[in-house]
């Protein structure tokens, strides 16, 4: 990797006094699981100046419950999310989005934070400036995106206007279904965003001089059924084709309450609001998971090479309903 | 530690291997550490502790698989830097440093001939270390999912699998 300056920082507020002071040169690593495959590849067209640690930042990677919810230091290793008794217990969704995570090893270190901010996996935006020089892409300032007319069966099947890489987060979609905060840090104090709100079609909110600190998630309604099912072309180290995440409520099988969330299939996670809505008093049956799947997907437009995902999309919706039945 | 400083906050570095103090020099001389060597780098390259492998140098084969503080990580996704304060652990350092006899799971990998060319057993060796510590009798399905991250392009993975279930069975992690 090509050399920059390396500091540790020691609080919240002393990482944003730190990205203030270098003005956009410089990256944070948490884990660095994403960031150093960032770094390594020079993918970017602005190498990085200064790395700035934050895993020596004390009490960041905390879980800490209460009667209203839970809150997760941005640095809590995916691992201690796994492993945690209380999630488990009342968010199992994010135990299983979090498992399904890479690999052990990685797990170890990456973190709830990082795998928010991870940057995109699409292979345009990440080809190797070693070979034959990185390309400048739409999402790097150029001005197409080289998927349009190019190898685009991993990319975005809706929502996308001029880039067509995918947000890649499996915790994400997990938990803008639980209906989770983010707590972030910048110059002017700080402010909370629902996950949701979160990611913008080039990336995310969060500018240069920001940190996630924290994330807070609601307590869900303890007969609330959550589910989370990814689809990859292997088990371990692989990111999603599609992912899809819900909290289905029902009584008897008539569904009250419904929070579905796909990932992978657009620039950013998508709430599936009509499906939702759609499904909220009715039966759940197998027509009736069919007929939300296909409300899901409604505004789907795949590329040339990527219709496959809209079917796989649809599949994993309708097993999402049909599970909580 | 003050804002002031223009470069790095740190200047001299140490790490713990295998039980050993090494203080490195932070820079890019040929005895230095750089604040952009990854971990495994720095135990090849430095410290001469060839048994971790770098293969695909981007977190997805595991074949650089170390222990930090008992738990398996990929060295090659780790700032050398920010490995201070650990208790490292490499394939080198699980025999027996006084008798020189190798850990009851290494011999159980050769009992058992779980391994080809051998690149990549030195990581899932680590792996497998890794999760009879925290769990010495695990099932062949945790076994399968401690070392999934874990990549042998010459399909051992049925006699690896035997080797860390013969392994935990005589209580090889004692």
């Amino acid at each position: 990797m090509k050399l920059f300056a390396h500091v540790n920082a020691y609080s919240v507020d002393e990482t944003i006094k730190l990205l203030a002071k270098y003005e956009g040169t410089a990256k944070l690593n948490a884990g660095g699981t994403d960031l150093l495959g960032v770094l390594k590849n020079r993918i970017l067209p602005n190498y990085p100046e200064v790395i700035i640690n934050i895993k020596s930042i004390p009490g960041l990677n905390t879980i800490e419950e209460d009667e209203e919810g839970i809150n997760i230091g941005t640095l809590t290793t995916l691992a201690d999310i796994i492993a945690s008794p209380v999630i488990e217990k009342n968010y199992s969704l994010l135990k299983e989005a979090a498992g399904t995570v890479a690999s052990p090893q990685i797990r170890n270190i990456a973190t709830i934070g990082g795998n928010l901010c991870q940057d995109t996996r699409c292979w345009y935006y990440r080809y190797p400036d070693e070979v034959g020089g990185m390309i400048k892409c739409f999402r790097k300032g150029g001005k197409t995106c080289p998927a349009v007319s190019g190898e685009n069966q991993y990319h975005a099947i809706m929502g996308a206007k001029k880039c067509f890489a995918v947000c890649p987060s499996d915790t994400a979609i997990a938990l803008i279904a639980l209906g989770a905060t983010l707590t972030i840090a910048g110059a002017e104090g700080t402010r909370t965003l629902p996950v949701e709100e979160f990611y913008t079609p080039l990336g995310s909110v969060l500018n240069s001089g920001e940190m996630i600190a924290a994330i807070y998630i609601p307590k869900p309604s303890s007969v609330a059924g959550q589910r989370f099912l990814k689809f990859t072309l292997r088990k371990p180290i692989d990111f999603a084709i599609v992912s899809v995440a819900s909290i289905i409520t029902h009584d008897q099988g008539v569904c009250f309450d419904a929070r579905i969330v796909l990932g992978a299939v657009a620039p950013t996670p998508v709430r599936a609001l009509k499906a939702e809505e759609f499904l909220k008093g009715k039966e759940l049956s197998e027509e009736i998971a069919a007929e939300a799947a296909g409300l899901a997907m409604a505004e789907a437009k795949p590329l040339s090479k990527n219709a496959y995902k809209l079917e796989i999309a649809k599949t994993l919706v309708k097993r999402l309903v049909m599970g909580l039945t | 530690m003050t804002l002031t400083l223009e470069k790095s906050s740190h200047s001299t570095l140490t790490l713990t291997v295998n039980g050993e103090k090494h203080s490195f020099m932070l820079g890019e001389g040929p005895h230095e550490v750089a604040s952009s060597h990854t971990l495994a780098h720095t135990l090849r390259e430095r410290l001469g502790l060839t048994g971790t492998k770098i293969s695909c140098d981007n977190g997805a084969c595991g074949c650089c698989t170390v222990l930090i503080n008992g738990k398996a990580v990929q060295s090659c996704m780790l700032l050398t830097v920010e490995c201070e304060e650990k208790e490292i652990t490499t394939i080198e350092g699980l025999g027996d440093p006084v008798t020189n006899v190798i850990d009851p799971l290494q011999q159980s990998f050769i009992d058992h001939t779980a391994f080809q060319c051998g690149f990549c057993t030195p990581g899932i060796i680590m792996s497998a270390k890794a999760l009879l510590n925290e769990n010495p009798s695990p099932t062949r399905d945790e076994v399968k999912e401690a070392l999934s991250g874990n990549f042998c392009r010459c399909i051992s993975h049925y006699h690896v699998l035997d080797a860390v279930m013969a392994a935990a069975k005589k209580g090889g992690n004692q």
